[in-house]
C-alpha cells in the first residue's frame, strides 16, 4: 500500500485499540488517507450464502475457519457494501467516483439512469433489427459497462521520471487497478467536458459507453493515443528501474 | 412459486369480460387505440415503456374489476355515480383508470377524459381574463390542447350530437343551433382566444344530451383534488387566483357534480401533482379539503394497493417475457425476494427498480 498521506494539524488523536499511528515519530501531523486498521484486522464476509450453511454440513477446513474467524479481528463493513445479489464492486467504484461534493443519492441515480439509458437504447436497436442480427445485439447494461470499460483500458502507461534535472516521460506497464481507474477516469472526465450545456449526464454516458462497447469514440482514442506517445518514447525505457 | 400459465390473457376478444379468474394477467392494447383514446395522456414512465416494449400491457387488477363490474351494472335512469379511485403513490390508480376508459371505450361510450387536473392549476404561462364572464380567467393554451385530444378520443360523435342554442363567439362567428358539436370544437381549436368558451359549451352540451339517451357519457378525470385545492398561478398584480376563478375549474366542478344521468363520474386523486398537500397524505379527507369533499360526498371510494404476491410474481414474468430483467440475478428467486423487498410490493418502486437491472 503506498504510504499515507500526511496533513499538519494540532491536537492528538485519541487512539482506539489495535489502531496503529506510524506518525508517532512525526509530532502534530494527523493521518488522512490510508487504513487506519492494523495488519491483524480481516475482511468482513458480507456473503450471505456462507452463513446460511448448517452446521453440520461444514468440511474440517471449514469449521477451522469458521472458528478462526470468531477470535479474529474484523474490520467494519462499509455502508456502501451490502449483501444485495445485484452489487457490483465496479459500478460501485464508478458511482464513488461520478459523486461529487459527497451527494451519493446522485451520483447512484445517475448511475441507474445511465444504464437504463443503455437499456432502452439497445432495446430499440434489437426491435429495429432484422433477425439475424438480434441474436449479436446484446442488452444487458451490466455486460456492455464491464465490456466498454475493459475496452477502454490502456495497456501502458507514462510516468514521469526525474533525471538530469528535467522530467522524461517513460513507458511503463501498469498494475491492473491503476488501469482500471484509468479507463473510468477518462470516462468519466470525457463525458463532464465534452457535452453540451443542455444534454444530461446520464445520455452522455450512455452514448459514450455504447461508442467504447463498440471500440469507436473519444476515450478509446484517448487510450491509442497514449498506446503511441508509449511507443514514441520507446528509446527512454530504460530510465526505469523497477 | 412461478406462475403455471404466462402471465399474458391469450386471446383479446375476452377484453370485454374481465372476470376474476383474469385478476393478475395482463391484457394487451392495440396501438392504434392507444393513439386514439390516450394521445398525450399517459404517466410518463408508462409510456417509455409502450415506445420500449412496441406494446402496452395493462394488468387486470381488482380495483378495475370492481369497478368494470360496477359499470356493467349501471342504472342509467338514476343520476351520475361518482366513483373515486385512492391510494398511496405510485399503486396504479392513473392505470386503472385507463383501463376503465379503454373499457367503455370498446362499449361505445363517449369519453370525457381530464388526464391530469393539475396542469390546468399551475405553470399556465397566458391567463386571459374571460370573455363570457369578467370576474374569470380563461386559458387559452391548456383549454386548446384538451379540445384537440377530446377530438382524437371522440370523433365520431362529433358529427352525430347536435348543439341545442346559438352561441355567438365575436362579431362575425357564430354557431347556429342544430349544427353539429364538431364545428364547437373546430372553432375552439382554431381561435384560441375562445378556447375556454368553447370547452365551457362542449361540457354544458354534453351534460344537457346525455340524459336524453343517445350516447352514454364518461367523465374521467385523473387529479381531481386540484380543483378544490389552492393554484399557484398570479395575476398581473401578484394576487393569488382562487381555482374558481378559472373558467376550465368552474365547468369541471358542475360537470363532476351529480345532477345529470345517463352517464358515470370516474375520478382519481392524486399527491403527486398536488400543490400544498404533504408528501403522505393519500386518503380523499386528506387530498379534497372540507370543500372538495362535501362538492363529491357522496361518492364510492375504491382503495388501490399494492401488488399481492400473485400480481407480484405475475409482473415479474410479464418483465422476464420481455427481457427487460436482463441482470443474471434477476431470475432467481434471492433476486425476486430482494426486489420484493425494495419495492414493498409498489408497482412505481417496482417499475423504477426493473428498469436498471
Amino acid at each position: 500500500m503506498a504510504a499515507p498521506a500526511v496533513k499538519a494539524a494540532r491536537g492528538w488523536p485519541v487512539l482506539a485499540l489495535g489502531v496503529r499511528n506510524r506518525l508517532l515519530r512525526f509530532p502534530g501531523l494527523t493521518q488522512v488517507r490510508g487504513s487506519r486498521y492494523g495488519p491483524e484486522y480481516k475482511d468482513p464476509q458480507v456473503d450471505k450464502e456462507y452463513y446460511r450453511k448448517p452446521l453440520a454440513e461444514l468440511t474440517e477446513e471449514e469449521k477451522y475457519e469458521w472458528e478462526l474467524r470468531k477470535t479474529q479481528h474484523i474490520k467494519a463493513a462499509p455502508a456502501s457494501k451490502t449483501s444485495s445479489v445485484f452489487e457490483d464492486p465496479v459500478i460501485s467504484k464508478f458511482t464513488n467516483m461520478i459523486m461529487k461534493g459527497g451527494n451519493k443519492v446522485l451520483a447512484r441515480s445517475l448511475m441507474a439512469q445511465t444504464l437504463e439509458a443503455v437499456k432502452r437504447k439497445q432495446f430499440e436497436k434489437y426491435h429495429a433489427a432484422s433477425a439475424e442480427e438480434r441474436a449479436s445485439i446484446e442488452r444487458n447494461p451490466y455486460t456492455i459497462f464491464h465490456q466498454a470499460l475493459k475496452n477502454c483500458e490502456p495497456v501502458i502507461g507514462l510516468v514521469p521520471i526525474l533525471r538530469g534535472g528535467h522530467f522524461y516521460q517513460v513507458p511503463v506497464p501498469l498494475a491492473d487497478r491503476r488501469r482500471r481507474f484509468l479507463a473510468m477516469k477518462w470516462m468519466i472526465t470525457e463525458c463532464r467536458e465534452k457535452k453540451h450545456r443542455r444534454v444530461l449526464m446520464p445520455e452522455k454516458l450512455s452514448h459514450e459507453l455504447l461508442e467504447a462497447f463498440h471500440n469507436q469514440g473519444p476515450v478509446i482514442k484517448k487510450k491509442h493515443d497514449m498506446h503511441k506517445m508509449a511507443e514514441a518514447n520507446r528509446a527512454l525505457a530504460h530510465y526505469r528501474w523497477w | 412459486a412461478m406462475l403455471t400459465r404466462t402471465s399474458r390473457l391469450v386471446s383479446g376478444a375476452r377484453r370485454a369480460r374481465h372476470g376474476e379468474q383474469h385478476e393478475g394477467l395482463h391484457y394487451n392494447i392495440p396501438l392504434q387505440d392507444m393513439r386514439t383514446l390516450f394521445p398525450h395522456s399517459l404517466p410518463p414512465r408508462f409510456s417509455m415503456q409502450v415506445k420500449t416494449f412496441s406494446e402496452a400491457c395493462l394488468m387486470v387488477r381488482k380495483p378495475a374489476l370492481e369497478l368494470l363490474h360496477y359499470l356493467k351494472n349501471t342504472n342509467f335512469a338514476h343520476p351520475a355515480v361518482r366513483y373515486v379511485l385512492y391510494g398511496e403513490k405510485g399503486t396504479g390508480k392513473t392505470l386503472s383508470l385507463c383501463h376503465v376508459i379503454h373499457f367503455c371505450a370498446k362499449q361505445d361510450w363517449l369519453i370525457l377524459h381530464v388526464p391530469d387536473a393539475h396542469l390546468w392549476v399551475k405553470s399556465c404561462r397566458s391567463l386571459l381574463p374571460s370573455t363570457y364572464n369578467k370576474q374569470r380567467l380563461d386559458q387559452p393554451a391548456e383549454a386548446s390542447i384538451w379540445l384537440k385530444n377530446f377530438k382524437t378520443t371522440n370523433e365520431r360523435f362529433l358529427s352525430q350530437i347536435k348543439v341545442q342554442e346559438k352561441y355567438v363567439w365575436n362579431k362575425r362567428e357564430s354557431t347556429e343551433k342544430g349544427s353539429p358539436l364538431g364545428e364547437v370544437v373546430e372553432q375552439g381549436i382554431m381561435r384560441v382566444k375562445n378556447a375556454t368558451d368553447a370547452v365551457g359549451v362542449v361540457l354544458r352540451e354534453l351534460k344537457g344530451q346525455s340524459s336524453l339517451g343517445g350516447f352514454r357519457l364518461l367523465v374521467a378525470v385523473d387529479g381531481v383534488n386540484a380543483l378544490w385545492g389552492k393554484t399557484t398561478l398570479k395575476r398581473e398584480d401578484k394576487s393569488l387566483v382562487a381555482p374558481e376563478e378559472l373558467a376550465l375549474v368552474h365547468n369541471l366542478r358542475k360537470m363532476v357534480k351529480n345532477d345529470w344521468h345517463g352517464g358515470t363520474i370516474v375520478l382519481t386523486l392524486s399527491q403527486t401533482g398536488s400543490l400544498f398537500k404533504p408528501r403522505k397524505a393519500y386518503l380523499p379527507q386528506e387530498l379534497l379539503g372540507k370543500e372538495g369533499f362535501d362538492a363529491l360526498d357522496p361518492f364510492i371510494p375504491i382503495l388501490v394497493s399494492n401488488y399481492s404476491p400473485k400480481e407480484f410474481e405475475s409482473c415479474i414474468q410479464y418483465y422476464l417475457e420481455n427481457s427487460w430483467l436482463q441482470h443474471e440475478k434477476a431470475h432467481t428467486e434471492e433476486g425476486k425476494k430482494e426486489l420484493l423487498f425494495l419495492s414493498n410490493a409498489n408497482p412505481g418502486q417496482l417499475e423504477r427498480l426493473c428498469a436498471h437491472l
